[in-house]
C-alpha cells in the first residue's frame, strides 16, 4: 500500500444574478423618532447572510451605525417584492435595492436637517449618526434629533423606496444564442488548488488542503464571505469524491434515504483551507461588490479530479470520484488499458462512456469531430 | 466605523446558535391538522384506479386533496421566461417518477394522517423507464414525456440551445492537437437540515397566511396564486429565515397542497417532510453528460470548442431549461475560446426531477472545462498555470453570445494562486493582467481569432 500525494488547480467564472435578468428586488426603509433605522425587504436569509449583509449597506449608505438597523424580511405584507435568494443574487441585486431605498433616506435626513440648520443640504454629509456641515464639522445636528424634529415638528415621516432591475436580455439569435444585453448583473472569478492524498489499495481519496482565491469584488464583510466560500468548498469536496443520489446510477438501486446512507462530508474528511480575497471591484454593485455564494461549490471537483490524476496517473471523470472507480481505474491502467485512442492529431479520452459508445447506433445525438 | 468591510457578527447568528430562531416547524399553531402524501412506488405507471373515499371516511381525517381539486394543477413556474409547463402539482393519469405526489390527506395527527393514506386505494399499470440519458435518443427508447424525451420548446421552437460563434471548421483544421472527453458529474442532495416544511392559516377575513421555507417569498406566493388562481392579496407569506436550501427551496413543494386543504377542511394545515422524504421526493442537483473537444495549438492557444451537453432534467422540465441555457453562456469557463459550436438538450427521465442547486448549471461545466484543460496542458507539456493564463479572458473579449467583458479577473486569480503556492511563472505571465492582448505572447497569425474584438 503506497499514499500517493497530488496537486491539481482551477480557474472559474460565474455570473450574478439570474440568467438574462428580469429579476427584481425592490426594499423600503422607515425612520423611527429616535433615529433608528427599519429596513423592510423580501430577501429570504437561507444561512447566506443577507441579514446582515444589506443592514451593513443601510448602514453605510445613510451614514449611522450599524447597530441602529433593524431588518425584517418576515412577510409579504410588509416587504415588497424580490425575486429571491438564489442565483448569487442577494448580495448585488437585492443589495442594490436596499442601497437605493437608503440614498433616498439619507436625502430627505439632509433636507430636513438643512431645515434646521438653515444649510443647503447639499453642503451637508452624515457621518456616524451625525449630520455635518461640510467644512465646518462643529455645525451639526444628530440624526436621532432630526427623525425627532421630522416626527414631532414637521409631522413628517422619513421614509424611502427603491428597486433594482437589469431589463431582460432576449436571446435575438437562437441559432447562435446571440443575446441583445448583458445576461447578468457581474461575473466573479475565482481559482483553487486541491492537494490530495491518494491511497492505491483502498482507492481512498483524501483532500489534504484546499487553497483559494476569489474575487468578490468587494467584501462586505469579510468573516461571512469568508464563511460562503468555505463552506461552499466542503460542498464542492463532496460533489468531488463523496456525495450521490444513485451511487449506480442508471440502477435505482442503494439510493441513500437517511443522513447514514447518504455520504455528505463531515468534520473528518475538511481540508486545511486557505482563503485569499480579491477586491476587483463590479462597475455597478453596491460598492463593488460581486455574488460569489453559488461559485463557492464549483472549482473544488476538478481540481480533485485533476489532483488525482497528479498523484496515481488515472483520470476520474465521472463524480463522485469513489475509492471503486478509483481502484477500476488503477486496475485498467496496470493492464495497459485506459489510455486515450490516438488518431493523427485527434486524442479521445473516455470513450467508453461517450454517446458513441453506449447511444443506438441510430440515434442522431453524437459528438462529431473532425479531424 | 464603516459598516461596509467590518467583520460585525451576523444579524441572526446569537439566535441560531442559542435555538431562539423561530423557524417554520417552530410556530405552533392550535388546531393543526397534519398533512401526509400518498406517492407514486413506481418510477413510470398509468393510474388505472383511484378511490380516496376510504380516506375520507376515517374519523379525524379533515380533507383529501386530489388533481381534481386544483383550479389549475399545470402551472409553469418559468411562463414568464417562455418556458411553458409540464408537471402536475398532483399526477392525475400518469406518474414519472418514484414518490410522485398523487393525493395529500389533512388529519387531527400524523399516524392518522399517514394510515388515511395507506386507505387510499389505488391501481397502476407499470410502463417501462428511462434512466440513462444516453439512450433518451434511441429510436427504442420508451416514450415518456408528453413532449417527448427532450424539451422541444427553446426559442423558435428548437430542441436545443445552441451556441455558434466564428469559424469552428477552420479553428479544427488549424489545430496541431484536438483533445476529446466526457464529464460526468452524478446527482446529489442539497442536504438542508430543515426538510421542506409549511404551515397554512385559513384567516376568518378569508385570506391565507402562509408560513414557508421557500428561498422566494415572492415567487412561491406567485405560483400559488397561480395554482388556485387567486390574487396576491389573498395570500400572506411569512418566513425569510430560512434553515438552509442550497436551491432545493426554488420550487415551491408544499405550500399550494397545504393551501388547498386548508380551504377544503377549513382548518390550518402542516405538512413536513421526513428526512426519506427529503432524500428521495425533492429534487436533486441535476447529473449533466458533457463531451467536450477542443482544437488547440502545440503552444496551447485554443482555438476553438464542440461540446454536447445532456442535461438530466428527470421527469419534469421544472428550472432545466433555465439552467441549459446558463451553462450554455458561461461553457467556456473563465477563457476566450474565439470558435464554438455548442448543443445542449434538456432530456427527460425517469429520475427524481432535477432543479436548481448551488452553481446551477455551471457546476458542471466548470467540472468539465477545468478537468479538460489539464489534460491538454498535460498532452501538450505546458504548465497548467501558463495555459490558463494565456487563454484567460480579458478586456474587450466575448463571451460565447457576443457580451464584451468589461471587468474580468481570471488572470489576477490565477497569479493569486500561484503567488500562494510559490509557483514560478516566467516573467511575461507574472507580470500579466487583464488589459487587452499587447505582450507579445499571441502569435501573429492567431490575432484575428483570438485578439480583441477592435483588432479585426
Amino acid at each position: 500500500m503506497t499514499v500517493h500525494k497530488g496537486r491539481g488547480i482551477a480557474a472559474i467564472e460565474y455570473p450574478t444574478g439570474m440568467n438574462q435578468n428580469g429579476d427584481p428586488s425592490q426594499a423600503w426603509i422607515k425612520v423611527k423618532p429616535d433615529g433608528r433605522i427599519d429596513v423592510f425587504a423580501g430577501t429570504s436569509d437561507i444561512g447566506n447572510g443577507s441579514k446582515t449583509i444589506q443592514s451593513q449597506i443601510v448602514a453605510e449608505t445613510i451614514g449611522v451605525p450599524y447597530e441602529w438597523i433593524t431588518y425584517d424580511n418576515s412577510n409579504t405584507d410588509s416587504s415588497p417584492v424580490c425575486t429571491g435568494t438564489f442565483a448569487s443574487r442577494a448580495t448585488f441585486v437585492a443589495g442594490m435595492a436596499v442601497k437605493k431605498a437608503a440614498e433616498r433616506v439619507r436625502e430627505r435626513i439632509l433636507d430636513i436637517a438643512g431645515k434646521e440648520l438653515e444649510i443647503d443640504p447639499a453642503d451637508l454629509d452624515i457621518v456616524d449618526g451625525e449630520v455635518i456641515a461640510k467644512g465646518s464639522p462643529q455645525t451639526k445636528i444628530s440624526v436621532p434629533d432630526v427623525a425627532a424634529a421630522a416626527t414631532w415638528g414637521h409631522g413628517e415621516l422619513i421614509t424611502g423606496a427603491g428597486a433594482q432591475l437589469k431589463p431582460y436580455a432576449a436571446i435575438v439569435e437562437p441559432e447562435t444564442g446571440k443575446v441583445d444585453l448583458p445576461p447578468h448583473s457581474a461575473i466573479s472569478y475565482a481559482s483553487c488548488a486541491a492537494e490530495v492524498e491518494v491511497d492505491d489499495e483502498t482507492g481512498e481519496v483524501r483532500v489534504t488542503r484546499l487553497v483559494q482565491c476569489f474575487d468578490v469584488g468587494r467584501a462586505i464583510n469579510p468573516t461571512l464571505v469568508e464563511g460562503q466560500i468555505e463552506g461552499g468548498a466542503i460542498q464542492g469536496l463532496g460533489l468531488g469524491v463523496l456525495e450521490t443520489s444513485y451511487p449506480y446510477y442508471p440502477g435505482m438501486e442503494h439510493r441513500g434515504g437517511q443522513f447514514g446512507s447518504y455520504l455528505a462530508p463531515g468534520m473528518e474528511d475538511l481540508p486545511v483551507m486557505d482563503t485569499v480575497l480579491i477586491e476587483n471591484p463590479s462597475v455597478d454593485g453596491p460598492y463593488g461588490a460581486k455574488g460569489i455564494g453559488e461559485m463557492a461549490n464549483n472549482p473544488q471537483p476538478p481540481a480533485i479530479a485533476t489532483a488525482v490524476h497528479d498523484a496515481v496517473g488515472v483520470w476520474v471523470t465521472e463524480l463522485p470520484i469513489t475509492p471503486e472507480r478509483v481502484l477500476r481505474a488503477l486496475q485498467r491502467k496496470a493492464a495497459g488499458e485506459g489510455e486515450p485512442t490516438r488518431k493523427g492529431k485527434l486524442i479521445v479520452y473516455d470513450e467508453e462512456l461517450s454517446l458513441a459508445a453506449v447511444a443506438h447506433p441510430d440515434a442522431p445525438v453524437r459528438l462529431v469531430v473532425d479531424a | 466605523m464603516k459598516a461596509v468591510g467590518a467583520r460585525v457578527p451576523r444579524y441572526d447568528g446569537v439566535a441560531h446558535v442559542t435555538g431562539r430562531t423561530v423557524f417554520v416547524e417552530d410556530v405552533e399553531i392550535p388546531g393543526v391538522a397534519w398533512v401526509k402524501a400518498l406517492r407514486s412506488p413506481h418510477h413510470h405507471a398509468t393510474i388505472t384506479k383511484l378511490d380516496t373515499r376510504p380516506a375520507e371516511q376515517m374519523k379525524g381525517v379533515r380533507a383529501v386533496v386530489t388533481a381534481a381539486d386544483v383550479p389549475l394543477n399545470v402551472y409553469g413556474h418559468l411562463s414568464a421566461l417562455g418556458i411553458p409547463g409540464d408537471e402536475p402539482l398532483l399526477a392525475d393519469a400518469e406518474v414519472r417518477y418514484l414518490g410522485q405526489p398523487i393525493a395529500v390527506v389533512a388529519a387531527d395527527d400524523e399516524q392518522t394522517a399517514q394510515a388515511a393514506v395507506d386507505a387510499i386505494e389505488i391501481e397502476f399499470e407499470e410502463r417501462p423507464a428511462l434512466f440513462d440519458v444516453r439512450k433518451a435518443f434511441d429510436p427504442d427508447a420508451p416514450q415518456i414525456h408528453q413532449w417527448g424525451n427532450w424539451y422541444p420548446h427553446f426559442e423558435a421552437g428548437m430542441d436545443r440551445r445552441q451556441i455558434r460563434k466564428g469559424d469552428i471548421d477552420a479553428a479544427f483544421a488549424q489545430a496541431d492537437v484536438i483533445v476529446q472527453g466526457v464529464y460526468r458529474p452524478a446527482a446529489i442532495e442539497q442536504l438542508p437540515l430543515e426538510t421542506q416544511v409549511c404551515q397554512v392559516v385559513p384567516e376568518a377575513n378569508g385570506r391565507l397566511t402562509i408560513y414557508s421555507c421557500t428561498q422566494a417569498l415572492y415567487f412561491s406566493m406567485g405560483v400559488v396564486a397561480a395554482h388556485l388562481q387567486q390574487p396576491l392579496n389573498k395570500f400572506k407569506f411569512v418566513g425569510g429565515t430560512v434553515g438552509g436550501g442550497f436551491g432545493g427551496k426554488v420550487d415551491t413543494a408544499t405550500e399550494t397542497l397545504c393551501s388547498l386543504l386548508a380551504l377544503k377542511s377549513g382548518r390550518p394545515t402542516k405538512w413536513r417532510w421526513t428526512r426519506e422524504e427529503e432524500f428521495l421526493c425533492s429534487s436533486t442537483r441535476a447529473p449533466w453528460h458533457m463531451e467536450m473537444a477542443d482544437a488547440v495549438t502545440k503552444d496551447g492557444w485554443i482555438l476553438g470548442r464542440r461540446m454536447i451537453t445532456l442535461h438530466d432534467s428527470g421527469a419534469y422540465a421544472r428550472f432545466s431549461p433555465y439552467g441549459v441555457t446558463k451553462h450554455a453562456f458561461h461553457h467556456t469557463g473563465a477563457y476566450t475560446i474565439p470558435n464554438l459550436h455548442f448543443d445542449g438538450w434538456c432530456v427527460f427521465t425517469n429520475r427524481t426531477p432535477t432543479s436548481a442547486m448551488r452553481g446551477f448549471g455551471v457546476t458542471s461545466v466548470s467540472f468539465a472545462t477545468e478537468t479538460h484543460l489539464s489534460r491538454i496542458a498535460e498532452e501538450l507539456g505546458i504548465d497548467p498555470f501558463e495555459l490558463r493564463l494565456k487563454n484567460a479572458n480579458r478586456i474587450g473579449d466575448t463571451s460565447p453570445n457576443g457580451v464584451v467583458y468589461t471587468d474580468p479577473s481570471t488572470v489576477p486569480t490565477i497569479l493569486a494562486i500561484a503567488d500562494h503556492l510559490g509557483h514560478e511563472l516566467p516573467a511575461d505571465y507574472r507580470t500579466m493582467t487583464s488589459e487587452p492582448r499587447s505582450d507579445g505572447l499571441l502569435p501573429e497569425h492567431l490575432v484575428a481569432q483570438v485578439g480583441n474584438p477592435e483588432d479585426h
